[in-house]
């Protein structure tokens, strides 16, 4: 009999590739335009990718009770899965592209070479959907730690942008070592306009976990998307009727096994009868892959039983309800009693019970801010927040006619705003330190929070105070005095204040607009006060 | 510059003043140019003229740079950062009077790119002819000012590597120095904390005016924010001026940016030490002013 591979199914493979690579690279061309494009609103949708995750459609909507109603665009990812199976895993996620390139890379290697013989068990993945599902009922909102897209857009955000603009720095710095001093300069300008955020908070964690991810490829091949991967479980339940079904020819097949064993999923494309469909990413590896072209995905309508994978009733209930029981753990948090005065949230953020139902971790609102002020919570919101953004006006302050972090939310956690709407949002109060304030404590003069205030009439007004100096002297210096009914909390008094390690004025979290009980002043007392004559 | 470069430029402007038409001793040709008109670009132009023509202060084959004030993320019309259709009408100019390059630049204190773009400054200059470009912490230098108070800070280099400087600051209130014109907009031409400089403003801004020494100061005072300083935010925080002031004297010239707030020259600190620094003159009655209006 001649040997021969497959022709289709070897350009077949080839497609597939290239649609990895575009859908990579598509996912990266969004992530560097989630910046200020130099207007003032942005014109393409870039946060478009979670939109098409029905894990993240299913999470928020348990957790929340309500339903975003960009994320319905998910459902045709349900419906697309329903008929023809995982492919989107195999062609279309980022993630799932990039832990093949990695697996393929460490394929070749000898030291990372990924091991062969899998019995390990496929659930794992289900699980993690099911505990995560659990726990929404509970409205505690686990999905965005391991969400695909969450994962890997957090990890750039977070942890490849610092590194990119370091890269850059670094170039330029080089470039203008060696004398190119025009090279120097493009790079810089490009810096300029990309606008990454250079630094954050947590970012090591990020970043050691991404690597994490990255190098269990090479335990085994795709392993994230074998074992870990909520968002592919899900799809793994919807995919039932998988149009395309795997076929062995047995007159041509030589019992060789190869496709079992390059097989990224572990979906068993051999022996014959036991093909996992909810494992098959349709990456076409086996059929190209068969020196005698005995694999083929010929249309057959026919439902299929999901197997191979030990899920049992019994499994799914048990982890189902031991979600149900980790799900308080995340609650028992004092940040329940009393807002933490450092839990500064962006504008247009929704209170934060229903801000933490929705925020899926992702990590777009830390790239979009052209201040690097919004970075992820490491224990500001509790154990239900980690990640999700917080504003340290220490490192970044909230740009007064920037509403960017409120269009690109993909779930609505932060509501979207105009630039009119979101000058009238307030989310802290600046405080002044007059054990630290210059002209209070030392009776030198400094304005400079004052300078920088951008409400009209100025939150930060200047009063005379007189300061009494060792040398028996009276210092008369105008010193800065907060008007909290005016006060944004947009935190540039902070950042620009010159005391540079513990700011001389600082804004908590108190009189935030989204929130009822985290106030200073009632509202009654207020509405009172304008009646008054 | 280097010291050659110095002392070639030195031996021919020196040949240049002997051999041609005595410009500089011209009585006729006017310290102060002041231009009131509805078109800012317009009265710029007229403004350059009064003073003789752009070619006074630019010559062929110069790079030029242009610092203009576009230090806050405010739209033209809060009159927070320099006009862009004045500075525009310079980088115009500058060409028109044979010049290499001409580069636009300010180290901002909102975030660069948004303030480049909602100044208007970029696209405006862009347009008239002249590369826009961000400043670059790799061309931070710490540099000898020699001051009374600055002994040395970090200046970008873009600032100090070109033939001629421009300065285009705009009119605006300020609540520690009261106004801020053309002397202080050279805190935006400098790195490092720049913020502490405002425990001894004055001193300050007089120790950077006399470092950058620029070739033309051109107050923008078409539309002058006279309340909630320096950025403003609302349109009624401002009030149209209509006018522009030029000159070589940057004292001068604030000194004149000064009565548009119905302050006197003498009342202001950084004037006084300025002039005694011997960066120019603050007494307006001793200084030739021409008022034009177009």
């Amino acid at each position: 009999m001649k040997r021969e591979r497959s022709k289709k199914y070897f350009w077949l493979q080839r497609l597939r590739i290239l649609t990895q690579a575009g859908f990579f690279l598509l996912f990266f061309v969004l992530f560097l335009q989630t910046h200020y494009p130099g207007e003032d609103y942005l014109k393409i949708t870039v946060e478009r990718f979670f939109h098409f995750d029905p894990l993240l459609l299913a999470a928020t909507a348990i957790a929340s009770r309500t339903i975003y109603a960009a994320l319905l665009l998910s459902l045709i990812t349900v419906v697309a899965t329903l008929l023809l199976g995982r492919f989107v895993c195999g062609w279309l996620c980022p993630l799932g592209a990039l832990h093949q390139f990695f697996s393929f890379i460490f394929k070749k290697s000898r030291v990372l070479k990924p091991l062969k013989e899998d019995q390990a068990s496929l659930s794992p993945k289900y699980l993690i959907l099911f505990v995560v599902l659990a726990a929404a009922l509970l409205s505690v909102n686990l999905v965005g730690y391991l969400d695909p897209l969450s994962f890997l857009y957090r990890s750039f955000s977070v942890f490849i942008s610092p590194l990119l603009n370091l890269g850059l720095a670094q170039a330029g710095a080089l470039s203008y070592y060696l004398g190119l001093k025009s090279l120097g300069q493009n790079i810089s300008q490009t810096a300029g306009n990309l606008a990454l955020n250079g630094v954050f908070q947590n970012a090591l964690l990020v970043g050691a976990l991404f690597l994490l991810a990255v190098l269990l490829n090479a335990r085994k091949e795709r392993f994230w998307c074998r074992y870990l991967c909520p968002a592919g479980a899900l799809l793994g339940l919807f995919s039932r009727f998988n149009l395309l079904k795997l076929k062995i020819d047995p007159e041509k097949c030589i019992n060789c096994h190869l496709c079992s064993i390059h097989c990224q999923t572990n979906a068993r494309p051999f022996p014959a009868g036991e093909w996992r469909s909810s494992e098959c990413i349709y990456c076409e590896t086996c059929a190209a892959i068969c020196p005698t072209a005995a694999i083929s995905f010929p249309l057959r309508w026919k439902l299929e039983k999901m197997q191979g994978v030990d899920l049992n009733r019994r499994r799914v209930l048990l982890t189902s309800i031991t979600g149900l029981f980790l799900a308080p753990i995340f609650k028992i948090s004092p940040l329940r009693l009393r807002s933490n005065p450092g839990l500064i949230r962006p504008p247009g953020a929704l209170p934060e019970p229903e801000f933490l139902n929705r925020c899926v971790k992702c990590g777009e609102c830390l790239k979009v801010c052209p201040t690097n002020a919004l970075h992820p919570a490491v224990t500001e919101a509790g154990p239900e927040g980690v990640w999700t953004p917080v504003l340290v006006p220490r490192k970044g302050y909230c740009e007064y006619y920037c509403s960017l972090c409120t269009q690109v939310c993909p779930t609505g956690a932060i509501r979207e705003l105009t630039i009119e709407e979101k000058v009238t949002v307030k989310i802290g109060t600046a405080w002044v330190d007059k054990t630290r304030c210059l002209p209070y404590a030392l009776g030198k003069p400094c304005i400079v929070c004052e300078e920088h205030c951008p409400v009209s009439p100025k939150a930060i007004q200047l009063i005379k105070v007189d300061t009494l100096t060792p040398e028996g002297l009276i210092a008369t210096n105008l010193a800065p005095f907060v008007n909290v009914d005016t006060c944004i909390g947009c935190g540039i008094c902070e950042n620009k204040c010159v005391v540079m390690d513990l700011p001389a004025i600082r804004v908590s979290s108190v009189g935030e607009h989204r929130s009822s009980h985290n106030r200073l002043v009632l509202p009654v007392v207020e509405e009172q006060e304008k009646q008054k004559p | 510059m280097e010291r050659r470069d110095f002392l070639k430029n030195l031996i021919v402007g020196g040949l240049a003043l002997k051999f041609s038409t005595p410009v500089f001793s011209q009585p006729a040709s006017p310290e102060l140019a002041v231009v009131e008109g509805e078109s800012p670009s317009a009265i710029t132009r007229e403004a350059i003229k009064t003073l003789g023509g752009m070619s006074r202060f630019i010559s062929r084959g110069d790079k030029v740079l242009i610092k203009p004030n576009i230090g806050w993320d405010r739209t033209p019309e809060m009159a927070a950062c320099t006009n862009p259709d004045v500075v525009a009408a310079l980088v115009a100019m500058s060409f028109e009077a044979g010049a290499k390059e001409v580069v636009v630049m300010d180290h901002t204190i909102n975030q660069p790119k948004r303030c480049y773009a909602r100044s208007g400054i970029q696209e405006a200059a862009r347009a008239a002819g002249a590369r826009v470009l961000f400043t670059d912490e790799q061309r931070l230098k710490k540099m000898a000012l020699k001051g009374e108070w600055l002994r040395e800070w970090e200046i970008f280099q873009d600032f100090v590597e070109v033939d001629k400087l421009i300065n285009v600051p705009i009119a605006k209130v300020h609540s520690l120095s009261r106004v801020t014109l053309g002397l202080k907009n050279w805190l935006g031409a400098i790195g490092g904390n720049r913020n502490q400089l405002h425990q001894k403003i004055d001193q300050a801004v007089v120790d950077l005016g006399a470092f950058f020494k620029p070739t033309l100061t051109v107050l923008d005072a078409y539309r002058v924010l006279f309340r909630n300083g320096p950025q403003g935010g609302r349109v009624s925080d401002t009030r149209l001026q209509k006018t522009v002031v030029a000159g070589k004297d940057p004292v001068a010239v604030d000194a004149y940016g000064a009565t548009f707030f119905e302050l006197k020259p003498q009342e202001l600190a950084f004037l006084k030490l300025a002039q005694s620094r011997g960066l120019g003159k603050f007494e307006l009655e001793k200084v030739r002013i021409e008022k034009r209006a177009v």
